[in-house]
C-alpha cells in the first residue's frame, strides 16, 4: 500500500518522529509511506511527495491546530483525492464531546470551537482514528499508530554518558499543574540527594508563543524562578532526530503527558521513546495504564504519590531499574513495534475500503 | 452579471478601498456585486454566503488567509464551478520564488507555505489567474491592473493649477498640517523610506512637519523580530532625531482626506512590486488627494502608468531639490498633478477596470 501522511510540519514536536519510524517500517514491510511536501533538510530520515496520483491512501494526522490545513493548501487535497481515501488520525482526541479534565485542560474551550472542529473532519473524512484502545465516540476507531523502535534503542553497550540525574523532555502545553503539585515538591524534599536536573522544551520559561489565544494562559502556566530555585536547567526544545540521544543524558526521565491525553488514554511518541533512551523511565500515570501499554513490568515505573523515595531508589538501584526497563522493551518490541503498527495501519485502511465498496454495492 | 468577491476584508490595509469601489461600480454598471461570507458591519458593503446566486467567483488574493477556512470554503468550491472562479493575485504569489533586498512573494518560515504550494494551490482553486502588473512573467497569467482612479473622489476639485497652487500655498485655504505625509504600514518600505526623509530634513523648516501613519513605524514589531525579518525594519531613534511624527493606521476611507492635509505625499513601491511591475490602490489613489504626489518610482512606470506629464513629479536622485523647486514653482507642478488626473480618469478609472474585467470573464 503506498500511504501519503499530511500534518502541520514541526521538527521538535507532535507526531514527526512516528511518521520517520513508518517512512522505515513501511520500507521493511513493503508498503511506501510518505509525508505530503517536499524535502526539508530538518527532517533527514522523512520521504516527501507531493504527487497526490501516487498514493492509494491518504492519513490527516491533526494533532492540536487546524491552520496547516490551510485554504490554500486544502482545494488541491479536497480535488484530488477522493473522499473515501482520506482519513483522520485525532491524537489529541478533538473528535469527542467536550471533555474538561478537573476544570484545568480540555479538548475544546468551548462548544462552538467543537462543532468548529468537527465540521473541519467531516468535510474531511468520515474515517477518523484515535491512539486509543478505547475511543469514547462510537464513530472513532482504535489505531494505536505511535510504537516502539527497538533499532534505535539506545543499549547498555552504548552506555551514554549521564549528565543529569533527571531529565524531562516535554514541552509546557497543560504539564505545569502536574509538575508544580507532584513533581517540583518532591524534587525540593531530595534536591540535595541529587545531581542535575533538565527540563528540555518550549514554554517552561512562562513565556505563551506569541499571538496565541489568550483562553490558553493556563496551559503555558510557569514558574522559572521555582525552577531556578531548585537549580533545574531549562532548555530549548529538540528536535526529533535528537530526543532519545537528549533522553539518554539522563539516569531517570520523567514521562509526563498532558491531563487531557491521559484521561483519553491516547497513546504519544514519547509513550515509546523514553524506551528507546538509555534510561529509566518513570511514568506519570496510572499502574493500570502503565501495565496495559508497557507489560506487567510497567507498572514498577508508574509513579504515584511517593516521587521522591521512588526517584532515589532508582539511583540508588540502577542494576534493579534497567533489568525492568529490559523487559518493558522487549514487551513493546513483541506488541508495539512500528513494523507491527504500519501492518496494522494497512489492515485498517483496507478494511475501511472494503468496507466503503460493500456498502457502495448494498446500496 | 453577479461577482462574488472573495478577500479577507481590513479597513487598514490590502484592497478594502479597491473592493468597496467596486461594488459602487458595478452597481452603478448595472451589475451586483458582492463580499462573500457572513454580513460585514465595517465596511458597509453587500456579503452573501449565497454562492449559486452569482456568476463568478473572484478570489482578491494577498495572504493565504484570503482564501476562507473551511467551511466556508468547500461551500465555494463546491457550488461555483472551476472555471467560473479566477483569482487576483495581488503579490505575485503565483510565480517562482523572488527575493529582491529583504522582500520576497513566498517565506515559508512566515505563513508555513513554501513557494510551490502557492502554484499548485491557486491552480487547483481557478485556472485564471490575473496580476495587477502590465507584464506578468508567467504565460498563464493576464495582466489585469484592478486598482484604480476614482475622479470622483478628488477632495477638493481644483479647476486650474493657478487654483490648486494659490490654496497649496496657503494662500487661499488654511495652511497645510503636514509638509510630508505618508500612508502605508511599515513592511518593506524603510529602505526607501529612510533616504528619502534623510534627504528632506534640511528642508523641514521650509517644508513642515512630516507624518508617517501605518501600522508598527513607532519601532520593529515583535513579530518581524522572533522571524528575523528585516522587511519591517524602521529606526525610531532617526525618526525622532529628524523630528518625524508616526500615527498608527488610518482607515481606508479616510486615506484621501488626511493626505491631502499634505503638501507633499511620496508614492513608494515596496521591492517586490518594483521587480514585478505591481500596482497598489495607493498607486492610484494619491492622486486623488489634495497633494502633490512625490513619485518615488522608476521613470518607465511612471511613463507606462501615469502618462508623460507625471515625470515631473518624479523627483529622481536630488529629491531635496526637485521639492524646493515645487515649492518656488508650484502652480508648474500643479499642471502635471492635474494633466495627470485627467490620463488617469480616461485610463484608470475604475469603470474602465471594470468593463476590462468582464471581458476578461467572457473571454
Amino acid at each position: 500500500m503506498k500511504i501519503l501522511f499530511l500534518m502541520e510540519k514541526r521538527h521538535n514536536a507532535g507526531s514527526i518522529h512516528a511518521v520517520a519510524n513508518y517512512v522505515r517500517a513501511g520500507d521493511e514491510e513493503g508498503h511506501t509511506v510518505a509525508l505530503h511536501g517536499r524535502p526539508d533538510p530538518r527532517l533527514p530520515e522523512i520521504r516527501f511527495s507531493t504527487d497526490l496520483e501516487a498514493f492509494d491512501q491518504f492519513v490527516f494526522i491533526v494533532e492540536s491546530g487546524l491552520c496547516w490545513m490551510s485554504a490554500l493548501r486544502m482545494p488541491r487535497l479536497l480535488s484530488s483525492v477522493e473522499r473515501d481515501r482520506r482519513s483522520i488520525l485525532d491524537t489529541d482526541g478533538m473528535y469527542n464531546a467536550l471533555v474538561s479534565v478537573d476544570g484545568y485542560d480540555r479538548n475544546h474551550a468551548t462548544e462552538l470551537d467543537r462543532r468548529s472542529w468537527l465540521e473541519h473532519y467531516d468535510l474531511i473524512s468520515d474515517r477518523v482514528f484515535q491512539p486509543t484502545v478505547e475511543p469514547r465516540t462510537q464513530s472513532v476507531r482504535s489505531l494505536l499508530f505511535y510504537g516502539y523502535d527497538p533499532g534505535s534503542t539506545a543499549r547498555e553497550e552504548h552506555k551514554s554518558e549521564k549528565r543529569f540525574d533527571i531529565v524531562h523532555l516535554a514541552h509546557n502545553w497543560w504539564r505545569w499543574r502536574e509538575i508544580d503539585s507532584l513533581v517540583l515538591p518532591a524534587l525540593e524534599q531530595i534536591r540535595p540527594s541529587l545531581d542535575g536536573i533538565r527540563f528540555i522544551g518550549s514554554w517552561w520559561n512562562g513565556s505563551p508563543p506569541p499571538a496565541s489565544d489568550p483562553r490558553l494562559a493556563a496551559a503555558f502556566q510557569a514558574d522559572p524562578a521555582l525552577l531556578e530555585r531548585l537549580g533545574i536547567r531549562v532548555e530549548p526544545p529538540v528536535p526529533y532526530t535528537d530526543v532519545i540521544p537528549s533522553m539518554s543524558q539522563g539516569r531517570i526521565n520523567l514521562m509526563s503527558q498532558r491531563p487531557l491525553l491521559r484521561h483519553l488514554k491516547l497513546l504519544t511518541s514519547k509513550y515509546f521513546e523514553v524506551f528507546c533512551a538509555d534510561t529509566v523511565p518513570l511514568l506519570l500515570m496510572e499502574a493500570d495504564q502503565a501495565e496495559a501499554v508497557y507489560g506487567p513490568a510497567g507498572r514498577h515505573l508508574a509513579l504515584d504519590d511517593s516521587v521522591g523515595e521512588k526517584i532515589l531508589d532508582v539511583l540508588a538501584r540502577p542494576d534493579s531499574y534497567r533489568e525492568i526497563v529490559e523487559t518493558v522493551r522487549c514487551h513493546l518490541e513483541e506488541h508495539h513495534s512500528y513494523r507491527q503498527r504500519i501492518r496494522e495501519l494497512v489492515t485498517t485502511l483496507e478494511a475501511s475500503a472494503a468496507d466503503r465498496q460493500f456498502m457502495s454495492g448494498s446500496r | 452579471m453577479n461577482l462574488l468577491l472573495v478577500s479577507r476584508m481590513d479597513r487598514f490595509a490590502r484592497a478594502v478601498s479597491t473592493i468597496t469601489r467596486y461594488v459602487e461600480v458595478g452597481r452603478d454598471l448595472g451589475h451586483e456585486v458582492a463580499i462573500f461570507g457572513e454580513q460585514l458591519s465595517e465596511p458597509s458593503v453587500p456579503c452573501s454566503l449565497d454562492v449559486e446566486s452569482f456568476d463568478y467567483a473572484i478570489f482578491v488574493v494577498y495572504d493565504a488567509s484570503d482564501f476562507p477556512d473551511l467551511p466556508y470554503l468547500a461551500r465555494l468550491l463546491d457550488h461555483m464551478p472551476k472555471e467560473r472562479r479566477i483569482i487576483i493575485d495581488c503579490l505575485g504569489r503565483y510565480n517562482e520564488t523572488i527575493r529582491v533586498e529583504h522582500d520576497f512573494n513566498h517565506l515559508e518560515r512566515l505563513d508555513g507555505h513554501q513557494g510551490w504550494e502557492w502554484v499548485e494551490g491557486f491552480q487547483a482553486v481557478s485556472d485564471k489567474v490575473l496580476q495587477p502588473t502590465l507584464s506578468p512573467r508567467r504565460e498563464d497569467v493576464t495582466s489585469f491592473l484592478f486598482h484604480a482612479y476614482n475622479p470622483a473622489a478628488l477632495s477638493p476639485v481644483r479647476s486650474s493649477a493657478g487654483e490648486a497652487a494659490k490654496a497649496w500655498a496657503g494662500m487661499t485655504d488654511t495652511a497645510k498640517e503636514y509638509g510630508v505625509a505618508y500612508v502605508g504600514n511599515n513592511w518593506q518600505r524603510w529602505t526607501q523610506l529612510r533616504p528619502f526623509l534623510e534627504a528632506v530634513a534640511p528642508l523641514r523648516e521650509e517644508l513642515g512637519p512630516v507624518c508617517l501613519a501605518g501600522w508598527d513605524w513607532n519601532k520593529q514589531p515583535e513579530w518581524a523580530i522572533e522571524h528575523g525579518l528585516k522587511g519591517a525594519d524602521v529606526d525610531p531613534e532617526l525618526l525622532e532625531q529628524l523630528g518625524v511624527e508616526t500615527r498608527w493606521a488610518i482607515p481606508f476611507d479616510e486615506v484621501i482626506e488626511f493626505v491631502g492635509r499634505s503638501r507633499f505625499c511620496p508614492v513608494f513601491h515596496r521591492p517586490l512590486f518594483r521587480e514585478l511591475g505591481l500596482v497598489s490602490n495607493r498607486t492610484f489613489e494619491t492622486f486623488c488627494a489634495d497633494t502633490i504626489p512625490l513619485l518615488m518610482l522608476p521613470e518607465a512606470f511612471v511613463r507606462q502608468i501615469y502618462g508623460d506629464a507625471a515625470l515631473a513629479l518624479v523627483p529622481g536622485d536630488d529629491v531635496a531639490g526637485r521639492m524646493e523647486d515645487m515649492m518656488c514653482r508650484p502652480e508648474e507642478y500643479w499642471h502635471a498633478v492635474l494633466e495627470t488626473r485627467q490620463h488617469l480618469a480616461e485610463h484608470h478609472s475604475h469603470e474602465r477596470r471594470f468593463e476590462h474585467l468582464l471581458g476578461l470573464l467572457d473571454s
